[in-house]
């Protein structure tokens, strides 16, 4: 083993010249921060789970919950957050997800080819029976 | 504005979506400089983290320039270029007022579990990430760091997470000078924390992985002793025997869910989703650690349980420690690290793309192709 391993080794030897050391520090606001915190509005719905009292005042508002999968979500988050079913109803509607988008980028292409197809299936029928 | 989006397990596309717009107050737009892709990128990739949503822009690890500013917003102006935590933290709440800007309680309503998260599914928030041209970056006066100007992105980049993270990781494992420490994950996170271990006096360095370029670059940048855990009959038998018998003082974990080794563990926690990912690591941290040894978790265990032998470490009598890193608080004193030269953090990029190329990006870096350690992406070009 090398004597001085890297430059600078045992720099930060004294535990106090750690800086998350110790982990909880005493209490003060950070330098920046600002209170009240002014509450964010959504024109989109945002979901908190159920062990939450309240809304937080900042929080993200992408991909909005849509579709099959919204509905999920949103029964998923009836639960609190320590509960299994929260997470696994989650799990499940990140698939449905998936099998929605894939659905509905198929539509434009899809649709037309299945209407076709009936169409064409009916239309074939009625010329053999005849 | 182009933007990486989720599209489904494994798939990751670039495509157009509407600009980020200021949607509170203390907000501020960034137009993103340098986006890192991280190793916990590809638990999200890999459809491993709930709510996860189609269309979802990843990527916490980034800097930027301020493009547009919320009217409460004072300590930023148009122009300043910035380097961003991760975490997204209020500064006033319980938990920052104490320094835990990672458990900040004022930006997540999904879930305790975490605070909110840039580019990290819902479960931590819902804001989407760095890895896009532009980004909303929330409480701006509080977590951003102005980056010197004599410094360049890159040279800052990695203390939005990888540093820091790596750093506490080490911190955590509580080395008091001449310890052993073993760091499983010769990853980013897992450089960091070994050159954080010397930084702290460890006596003896050990990284642990499989992958052999990985292991010869943390041999080079780290200066570490290396074991390939699938060249050795039993790694915990192998890593007591290193340390007469009885194992080393400290364990780092900084692999997490997604670990290799125990078939059983990919079977039920990646396969079967019976357990939240494959805890193999923690589980070797437990059995290998000295008995009153410490084992220091920062790989990411998601909920909502994990089967590991906690009975184990109650009779070691270890103490374990985790939590996500608390970024904030360290970037100044990491960035006189980087600034002394102590630590050359940009040296562990081994691929740079633009944005374009960032689906390509993460299939090499998932595979850990042609010794890709970090790949960094430029969406306004490399300038
Ligand atoms: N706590 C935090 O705040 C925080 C922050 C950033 C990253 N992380 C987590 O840290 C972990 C590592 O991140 P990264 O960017 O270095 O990821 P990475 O995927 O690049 O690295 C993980 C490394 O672990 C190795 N590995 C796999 N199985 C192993 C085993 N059984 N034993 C030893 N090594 C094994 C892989 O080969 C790889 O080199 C991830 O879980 C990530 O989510 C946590
Ligand atoms: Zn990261
Ligand atoms: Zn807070």
């Amino acid at each position: 083993m090398p004597e001085r391993p890297i430059p600078g080794a045992a720099a930060d030897l004294e535990p106090s010249s750690r800086p998350g050391v110790p982990m909880e520090t005493a209490v003060q606001p950070l330098a920046g921060a600002r209170v009240p915190i002014t509450p964010q509005h959504s024109a989109v719905p945002v979901y908190k789970h159920a062990g939450r009292k309240q809304m937080p005042p900042v929080y993200g508002t992408a991909q909005p919950p849509k579709g099959l999968s919204g509905v999920m979500r949103k029964a998923a988050y009836g639960y609190p957050d320590h509960w299994a079913r929260h997470w696994m109803m989650l799990l499940l509607a990140d698939r449905v997800d998936v099998w929605e988008h894939r659905l509905r980028r198929s539509l434009p292409w899809g649709l037309p080819a299945v209407a076709a197809l009936v169409v064409g299936g009916v239309t074939w029928r009625r010329l053999s029976r005849a | 504005m182009r933007a990486l989006t989720y599209q489904g397990p494994y798939r990751v596309k670039v495509e157009n979506k509407p600009d980020p717009r200021l949607e509170h107050p203390q907000d501020v737009i960034l137009k993103v400089t340098r986006a890192a892709i991280c190793g916990s990128d590809l638990h999200l990739l890999h459809g491993l983290v709930p709510d996860t949503r189609v269309g979802c822009t990843f990527g916490h690890e980034f800097t930027g320039e301020v493009v547009e500013t919320g009217r409460e917003v004072s300590q930023l102006k148009k122009g300043d270029r910035v380097v961003v935590p991760f975490n997204i933290s209020c500064g006033t709440c319980f938990y920052c007022q104490r320094g835990l800007t990672g458990n900040c309680e004022n930006s997540n309503p999904a879930s305790d579990v975490a605070s909110g998260v840039f580019g990290y599914s819902h479960t931590t928030g819902g804001f989407d990430g760095g890895q896009a041209e532009y980004v909303r970056v929330p409480f701006a006066d509080v977590g951003p760091m102005k980056i010197p100007d004599d410094m360049d992105d890159e040279s800052v980049l990695f203390l939005s997470d990888i540093f820091p993270t790596g750093y506490q990781g080490a911190e955590m494992g509580e080395i008091k000078g001449g310890e052993t420490v073993v760091v499983f994950g010769a990853g980013p996170v897992g450089l960091f924390a070994m050159k954080s271990a010397w930084l702290m006096g460890a006596g003896r360095v050990i990284a642990v992985d499989h992958v052999p370029e990985r292991l010869a670059f943390a041999a080079h940048f780290a200066k570490v002793e290396t074991v390939n855990f699938k060249e050795v009959d039993d790694i915990v038998l192998y890593l007591k025997d290193m340390f007469e018998g009885r194992g080393p003082d400290v364990c780092i974990d900084a692999v997490g869910m997604e670990a290799e080794g125990s078939r059983t563990h990919r079977v039920l926690g990646l396969g079967l989703k019976m357990e939240a990912g494959a805890p193999t690591v923690l589980t070797w941290c437990i059995n290998a650690v000295r008995k009153g040894g410490n084992v220091s978790i920062v790989g990411v265990y998601g909920p909502p349980w994990n089967f590991i032998p906690i009975g184990t470490a109650m009779n070691k009598g270890l103490t374990l420690r985790m939590n996500q890193c608390n970024v904030r608080r360290y970037m100044p004193h990491l960035l006189e690290h980087i600034r002394s030269g102590r630590v050359d953090a940009k040296a562990i990029i081994s691929h740079r793309f633009s944005l374009e190329q960032a689906p390509e990006a993460y299939h090499l870096f998932a595979q850990k192709r042609d010794g890709c350690i970090k790949c960094v992406l430029a969406p306004h070009g490399h300038a």
